[in-house]
């Protein structure tokens, strides 16, 4: 193993085992001694004296559990007063982490979902999903002070229902929040994904230090979070910033939602993948993405051409709402400044220049992470207990 | 990667019967290199009969096999692993007394000058786990004390020592819980951008749409419609699958919408 190569003098070969233990911690959710020591290569009784450390610092929590029959002690991250859980159902994804009240993701999983995928299905894969995350780490659903959920499609703070008809198909006639929460036992929040976004970029990533921003969701569809004076701003129907049902094409196709020309017409994976069949057959959006990246002529230009229309109707947003700072996440962010290069030179271009300073046009610091983690803040921010303050989340985090 | 190409295995007029059992008849499939193509179909319908033909476990009694446009006979699972096929099968066929290194080098032993040693083989378990984000803690563990989920991860993992190009899964999520089937399909997803060509048997038609580029389903041993799965409805492929009458929604693969799709 290279970290222990890699030691020089005694205290910091102690301090390199450490962190390697509460990153191998951390990746696994819980693991027990015995397998710690063979994830990471030290010897059982080197983690064994470790932990005891650790968990003297209160940086690990021990229980008691089993493995093939024997007695273990499974060793899991130190939980600050409670769990919270955020999900993301994605177009094609569904994100869910386990995270605590300092914002430490303790365990996670992802799962790929079909397209159009059904109600009854995806809620039922996020029930079981809750269920085995806390197996995984050793607690129990009383310890959930809640669940946060991000859906693509706007979502009505009020009653937490999809407050548009036909973006989500099959979904929009159930009360998603009262349906999960009788599932899991807690209570569960339901947003926006592009709001919860906004919220993770504007509390953890790349906003944070800025009262007005805008995070643009490029994905499947695209969508936006504002962020205003600090907070986030959901509208009177929750429509705020549903800027990928903005007419760009008065003679375009008929969106999801019933209008014509909008910019998920033009911009969403539909369209764009649907351009490049006949050129380059059935690919999907990560296919895309990856291809720009690594340089491909055709997905390149593909991305570029989807980041400067999205940069246009971005501009018009910042003249309405003014944001310091864009943060560009979402799958299509991925592909880095192959979209975001595009996209802003279109929004610099149409707006008015300001003295002061110019607009920022940035990626998500949490990748296609920002969603999750943003529902996970959303029911931390739910639950009725006092959560830590950034500066010390971020110590416990590094 | 995607760029249209010659399939990577074509199975043209495939017919196998068993005694008086018509098991596969006139059976057509094309798998290219980047995409998973699933099978799909009722018990019986011939799927894991397919199957096993393609890893060389039974032979056609008529049909063509082309790998890479050149007509091919797969007589054993030996041929089969030297044309770059491997086979996850329900059974997985993996031995509990040994760790996880030791079952995905079971049979790929190399002799004399080639031979590895068990840090090397350690270490290549360790990568292959990694590029398949499986979450198995140790290449040391033994099988036995592994779950049904991680079984799964390490007969995936066990099919790319030998670096293949097509993969066959064999229902790789019956009796998985929905968190290990999660880690299943990342899996699959992740032997799709390493450019691999994947069978996928499932029963399962939420999996099927989730990661498959094309949905071939098998019904009574005959081919009974092909989909793009980007433009597949649940009901046209059930219609498919058992046998509806929906004319709308029925495209007879003739080789026609074969070849329309790819």
């Amino acid at each position: 193993m290279s970290n222990r190569a890699a030691a020089g003098s005694q205290s910091s070969l102690r301090e390199a085992n450490r962190s390697l233990v509460l990153q191998t911690v951390q990746r696994w959710g819980g693991l027990t001694q015995v397998e710690l020591a063979a994830a990471t290569g030290l010897s059982t009784a080197t983690v064994s004296n470790i932990v005891r450390e650790m968990y003297a610092a209160g940086l690990v929590d021990t229980a008691a559990t089993t493995r093939s029959g024997r007695r273990a002690q499974l060793v899991t991250l130190a939980r600050r007063l409670g769990l919270a859980v955020g999900v993301h159902i994605g177009s094609r994804h569904l994100r869910i982490v386990l995270g605590d009240f300092a914002h430490a993701v303790i365990a996670e999983q992802s799962l790929p979902l079909p397209r159009e995928h059904r109600m009854d299905a995806s809620l039922d894969r996020v029930a079981l999903l809750v269920a085995d995350l806390l197996d995984r780490v050793g607690a129990s659903v009383s310890e959930v002070v809640g669940v946060g959920v991000g859906v693509p499609a706007p979502v009505d703070a009020a009653t937490g229902m999809i407050s548009v008809g036909g973006v989500m198909r099959g979904w929009d006639a159930t009360h998603l929040g009262q349906t999960l929460s009788k599932r899991v036992g807690c209570p569960v929040q339901v947003d926006n994904e592009a709001n919860v976004g906004a919220l993770a970029e504007s509390t953890l990533g790349a906003s944070r230090n800025y009262r007005d921003s805008a995070f643009v969701m490029a994905s499947h569809t695209t969508s936006a979070g504002l962020v205003i004076d600090g907070k986030l701003h959901r509208g009177y129907a929750g429509l705020a910033g549903e800027i990928g049902h903005i007419q760009v094409d008065p003679q375009g196709l008929i969106c999801s939602c019933g209008n014509r020309g909008c910019l998920n017409t033009i911009v969403g994976s539909d369209a764009l993948l649907e351009a490049l069949r006949p050129s380059r057959g059935a690919l999907s959006l990560r296919d895309v993405v990856q291809l720009a990246k690594e340089g491909d002529q055709g997905c390149s230009r593909l991305v570029a051409d989807a980041g400067a229309q999205i940069g246009a109707v971005v501009a018009s947003l910042g003249m309405v709402m003014n944001p310091q700072i864009v943060v560009v996440g979402g799958e299509l962010a991925e592909s880095g400044e192959v979209l975001l290069g595009p996209m802003r030179t279109a929004i610099l271009r149409r707006m008015v220049v300001n003295q002061i300073a110019p607009i920022e046009v940035v990626p998500a610091v949490l990748g296609v992470r920002a969603e999750v983690m943003g529902a996970l803040l959303l029911a931390l921010q739910a639950a009725e207990v006092p959560v830590m303050t950034e500066a010390e989340g971020e110590e416990s985090a590094s | 990667m995607g760029v249209a190409q010659g399939p990577l295995l074509t199975m043209h007029g495939i017919s196998k019967r068993f005694g008086a059992v018509e098991a596969l008849t006139d059976v057509d499939l094309e798998v290219h290199a980047h995409e998973v193509v699933a099978l799909i179909g009722d018990n019986a319908a011939g799927k894991s009969t397919l199957a096993k033909i393609v890893a060389g476990a039974l032979t056609p009694d008529s049909g063509l096999i082309e790998i890479n446009g050149e007509a091919v006979t797969i007589p054993t699972p030996a041929a089969a692993y030297n044309l770059g096929i491997a086979t996850v099968f329900q059974d997985f066929a993996l031995c509990e007394n040994l760790d996880v290194t030791a079952n995905l080098f079971l049979g790929r032993e190399m002799h004399g000058a080639l031979r590895r040693s068990d840090e090397e083989m350690e270490r290549i378990t360790r990568e292959v786990l990694d590029r398949l984000a499986s979450r198995i803690p140790s290449a040391r563990t033994p099988l036995g004390s592994l779950s049904a989920g991680q079984r799964q991860s390490v007969a995936i993992a066990r099919t790319l020592i030998g670096s293949p190009r097509i993969v066959v899964l064999d229902e790789p999520t019956a009796s998985l819980s929905v968190g290990q089937t999660a880690e299943v399909l990342t899996h699959i997803e992740r032997l799709r951008e390493m450019g691999l060509g994947i069978i996928l048997i499932s029963h399962n038609m939420t999996d099927v749409r989730a990661v498959s580029d094309r949905i071939e389903v098998l019904r009574l041993g005959r081919n009974n419609g092909s989909f793009v799965t980007q433009h597949a409805s649940y009901e046209e492929i059930i219609a498919a699958i058992t046998g509806a009458p929906r004319a709308d929604a029925l495209r007879h693969p003739t080789g026609a919408t074969l070849s329309a799709v790819s």
